[in-house]
C-alpha cells in the first residue's frame, strides 16, 4: 500500500495581503478504515509559521518533533525567532539527509516574515525540493483537486476575510471529491499579531 | 415497437437510464415510439440488448490486456493514473445491504462511485429495480451491474410472458447467476443481492461474477460491508417492526459510510411487501451525522 | 516478446454544461503522446446532428472509431426515420455501444450533450465501458480532477440522490456559462501539461451553434 495514502488527508496554504493563511482537513485513516475524525495535520512552529504535514501519520510527528527541537536549539542559540525562510532550509536539509529512506511527508510551509510581514507558503517533497514564488502550496491525497481549485479561485491582494473564505472553499470542495480526506477542516489565517483559527464543517462520509 | 408496448417494459430500461431519478429522460422519446427503441434495435425482441461477444480473438486480447484490478488501487502521482489502460477508469466501491423479516426484505444502500481514490459520483442509484416485486443491488463494475440488471430484466419480462405467471425470486435469481457462469474469468465484476416477494413469501438471494448464488435472511456486500454487518448483525431480528426495520437499515448504511472511505453519498431505503417494492426514503449521510449531533444543517 | 500495448493516452480534456435552454460543450484542441505534442488543434468536439454533439477524450485512435461508428448509426436513422436522432436516443445509444466492447474497451472519456425536444440542455458522461451519469454538468479527460471541484463549487447546489439536476439553475446564463468554462480551462492549461493550446466553445441554441475559440498556454 501507498505509505503518502495509507492515512490520507491534504494540506493548502495561500499568500494574501500582508498576511497567510493554511488549512487542513481533520481525517486520520488506516487502509481502509476511517480511524479517526480529529485529526488536523498543521502543527505551530513558531508565532506566525505553521508546518502542514500529510502523508503517513507516523513520520509526520516524527518529523514535527525532530523540527520542533532543531528549531528550539536555533531560536535559543540565534537569540530571536525562526523566519520561514530559514525553517524552509532547516527542513529541506533534514529531510535531505535522510536521502535514501525518507519520510513518506509532503510538507507545506505557511508564515509571515517577522521583520517585513511578507507572507510565505512553499510547499516541497519527500526529500526537500520546493518551490517559493507559488502563491499557493498544496499537498496531500487530493493535490490535484486543490491545485485546480487554487488556481481558480486564488486571486492577488486577498484581505484576511477574503483569504479566509477562499483557502475554505478551496480545501471544502477538494476533499468532497477525495475518498481519503476531510470529515472537517481547521483554517488559520496568520496576520502580523494575531492568528485567527477556524474550524469548518465538511461531509462527514 | 408494438411488441414493446405488449410487454409494457419499464421504458426507462429500455433505453437505459442508470440512475433511478431519470427515467423522464428516456421516457419522452420511448413514448413517442420510434427514436430510442429504433435506435437500439439489434436484439431479437426489439429491447436494445445485444451480449457482448467474447470470441476466441477476443479471449486472447483479454489475457494479454493487464490483468483486471479487482481492488480498489491506491494511486499517486499523476504519472500512475494516466498509464492507458481504461480499466483503471472503471467505478467501484460500494456498501449495500439486505434482510428479510417479518414485514417482508429491506433493501439499503449508499451512493457513492469512485475512481480509484477520487470520487466520482456521490449521487449513484446502486438499487436496481427488475420488476415490481424484484430489487436488484449494484457492488463492483458499474457498467457490469447495470448491464447484466437490463438483461435480467429482459429475461424475468420474457419468463412472465410465456409463462403467465410471475418470477420467483429464486429462479430470476438463478437466471442471472448462470448468465454470469457462462462468463467466469472474464473480468466482469458483479456482487448483487436478488431481492423480492413470490408466491413462497419474502426472498434473498446473494449473487456474484464467479457464479455463486446464496440464499440467506442477512446479506451485506461492498468495500463497507464489514462495517454494515457490524451494525446489522447486533440488532437484526425476524421480528422487527416495519419501522425499527427501516432505522436498522438506514443505520447499518450510515454506520458504514462514515467508517468506509469508499461509500457515502446518500442512503436509500427500499422495503418490498407482498404489493411490490416501495422507496422509503433517500437522506444525505451527512446530513445524519449532523442531525445525530444536534449541529443545524446548512444547505 | 514485447508487450501488447494497444492503447495510448493522447490527453485532453472535455466539458460541458446543461442549462435551461442551452448547452455549452467545450474541448482543449491539445493532442499529446507521453511528453511530445503531436498537435495543437485537434479540438474533440464531434457534432453528431443540428442538436447533439460528441466530446471525448482518451485515445485518439478509439476516438475516431467510435465517432464514425456513431455517425453511422446516425446516418442509417435519418435514412429509416426521415429525421435526425434525438439527442437523447444518442445518449442511450452510447451505452450497449460501448459495453459492446466490455472484453477489448474503448479508452474513451467520451461526452454526449445537446437540446431535448423542448429546447432544454442535457448532458452526459461515460465511463469507458458505458455507466451513464446525467448531470448539469460533466466533465472528462486529463484535468477532470483539476477542474471537477472548481465546477461543482460554481454551479453544483448541493445534490442529493433524489433530486439530481440535469440542467444548471436559471441562474447560470449562457454569458455566465462561457465565462466559467473559460476560467476553467484557463486553470487546466496552467497546471496539466496534456492540457492547452486552445479552447473551442461550442453554444448549442433553439436559434442554432456558435463556436467560439480562445487562446490558452502553448507550453
Amino acid at each position: 500500500m501507498n505509505p503518502f495514502s495509507y492515512n490520507g488527508g491534504v494540506c493548502v496554504a495561500m499568500k494574501g495581503d500582508k498576511c497567510v493563511a493554511i488549512a487542513s482537513d481533520h481525517r486520520l485513516g488506516a487502509g481502509r478504515l476511517t480511524v479517526g475524525t480529529d485529526f488536523p495535520k498543521v502543527f505551530e512552529m513558531g508565532p506566525a509559521l505553521y508546518l502542514g504535514l500529510p502523508g503517513l501519520t507516523s513520520d509526520s510527528l516524527t518529523v514535527v518533533n525532530k523540527l520542533k527541537f532543531r528549531v528550539n536549539l536555533y531560536e535559543l542559540s540565534e537569540n530571536r525567532k525562526i523566519k520561514p525562510h530559514s525553517f524552509k532550509a532547516m527542513l529541506e536539509h533534514f529531510l535531505y539527509e535522510k536521502r535514501f529512506g525518507g519520510y513518506f511527508i509532503a510538507p507545506v510551509i505557511a508564515g509571515l516574515d517577522p521583520d517585513t510581514d511578507e507572507p510565505f507558503v512553499t510547499a516541497m517533497d519527500m526529500l526537500g525540493a520546493g518551490e517559493t514564488n507559488e502563491p499557493f502550496a498544496v499537498a496531500g491525497t487530493a493535490e490535484e483537486s486543490l491545485l485546480g481549485l487554487c488556481e481558480a479561485l486564488w486571486e492577488p491582494n486577498l484581505k484576511p476575510d477574503d483569504l479566509f473564505e477562499t483557502i475554505s472553499q478551496v480545501i471544502l470542495n477538494a476533499v468532497d471529491f477525495d475518498c481519503l480526506a476531510g470529515a472537517g477542516a481547521t483554517v488559520h489565517v496568520i496576520e502580523k499579531d494575531k492568528v485567527t483559527t477556524r474550524t469548518i464543517k465538511t461531509r462527514m462520509d | 415497437m408494438a411488441l414493446s408496448n405488449i410487454c409494457g417494459a419499464d421504458p426507462a430500461w429500455e433505453c437505459g437510464s442508470f440512475e433511478a431519478p431519470t427515467p423522464e429522460l428516456f421516457g419522452v422519446d420511448y413514448i413517442q415510439g420510434k427514436t430510442a427503441i429504433s435506435a437500439l434495435n439489434c436484439g431479437e425482441y426489439n429491447v436494445g440488448l445485444s451480449l457482448p461477444t467474447l470470441d476466441a480473438h477476443q479471449k486472447i486480447v483479454q489475457s494479454l490486456l493487464e490483468a483486471p484490478s479487482t481492488d480498489l488501487q491506491l494511486q499517486q502521482g499523476a504519472e500512475h493514473t494516466k498509464t492507458a489502460n481504461p480499466r483503471n477508469l472503471f467505478l467501484h466501491g460500494t456498501t449495500t445491504l439486505s434482510f428479510k423479516f417479518q414485514g417482508g426484505v429491506m433493501v439499503a444502500v449508499d451512493s457513492r462511485a469512485s475512481s480509484g481514490q477520487q470520487i466520482s459520483s456521490q449521487t449513484v442509484n446502486k438499487v436496481i429495480p427488475i420488476s415490481k416485486y424484484l430489487l436488484g443491488t449494484m457492488a463492483g463494475g458499474a457498467a457490469d451491474c447495470t448491464y447484466w440488471m437490463r438483461v435480467l430484466n429482459r429475461q424475468c419480462r420474457m419468463y412472465e410472458l410465456r409463462n403467465r405467471e410471475r418470477i420467483t425470486v429464486s429462479a430470476a435469481s438463478k437466471l442471472l447467476s448462470n448468465m454470469l457462469y457462462g462468463y467466469k474469468g472474464s473480468g466482469i465484476s458483479i456482487g448483487s443481492m436478488i431481492a423480492g416477494y413470490d408466491k413462497r413469501g419474502p426472498g434473498l438471494y446473494v449473487i456474484d461474477n464467479d457464479g455463486m448464488r446464496v440464499a440467506g435472511n442477512c446479506f451485506s456486500i461492498g468495500s463497507g460491508s464489514p462495517y454494515a454487518f457490524g451494525v446489522l448483525d447486533t440488532e437484526y431480528r425476524w421480528d422487527l417492526t416495519d419501522k425499527e426495520a427501516y432505522e436498522l437499515a438506514r443505520r447499518a448504511i450510515y454506520h458504514a459510510t462514515m467508517r468506509d472511505p469508499y461509500s457515502g453519498g446518500n442512503v436509500s431505503v427500499y422495503h418490498i411487501k407482498e404489493t411490490g417494492w416501495v422507496k422509503i426514503e433517500t437522506q444525505d449521510v451527512s446530513d445524519l451525522f449532523y442531525k445525530d449531533r444536534g449541529i443545524p444543517v446548512t444547505a | 516478446m514485447g508487450h501488447f500495448d494497444p492503447y495510448d493516452d493522447n490527453g485532453g480534456t472535455v466539458a460541458a454544461i446543461a442549462g435551461q435552454d442551452y448547452v455549452l460543450i467545450a474541448s482543449d484542441s491539445r493532442l499529446s503522446t507521453g511528453s511530445t505534442i503531436l498537435s495543437r488543434f485537434t479540438p474533440k468536439i464531434y457534432p453528431l446532428s443540428k442538436v447533439t454533439v460528441f466530446a471525448c477524450a482518451g485515445f485518439h485512435g478509439d476516438v475516431l472509431t467510435l465517432v464514425k461508428q456513431l455517425e453511422i448509426r446516425m446516418k442509417l436513422y435519418v435514412h429509416e426515420h426521415g429525421e435526425e436522432m434525438s439527442t437523447k436516443a444518442m445518449m442511450a445509444l452510447l451505452l450497449p455501444t460501448l459495453y459492446g466492447r466490455r472484453f477489448f474497451p474503448y479508452y474513451v472519456r467520451p461526452i454526449v450533450a445537446g437540446l431535448d425536444r423542448e429546447g432544454r440542455g442535457l448532458v452526459a458522461s461515460y465511463d469507458p465501458i458505458g455507466t451513464p451519469e446525467f448531470f448539469d454538468y460533466v466533465i472528462q479527460g486529463s484535468a477532470e480532477n483539476l477542474v471537477h471541484p472548481f465546477l461543482n463549487n460554481q454551479i453544483g447546489a448541493k445534490k442529493t440522490l433524489s433530486d439530481v439536476p440535469i440542467q444548471a439553475p436559471p441562474e447560470l446564463t449562457l454569458e455566465k456559462a462561457v465565462k466559467l468554462l473559460k476560467d476553467s480551462f484557463l486553470a487546466a492549461a496552467e497546471r496539466d501539461v496534456y492540457t492547452g493550446d486552445t479552447v473551442t466553445l461550442m453554444a448549442i441554441t433553439a436559434k442554432g451553434t456558435e463556436t467560439t475559440e480562445y487562446q490558452l498556454r502553448r507550453d
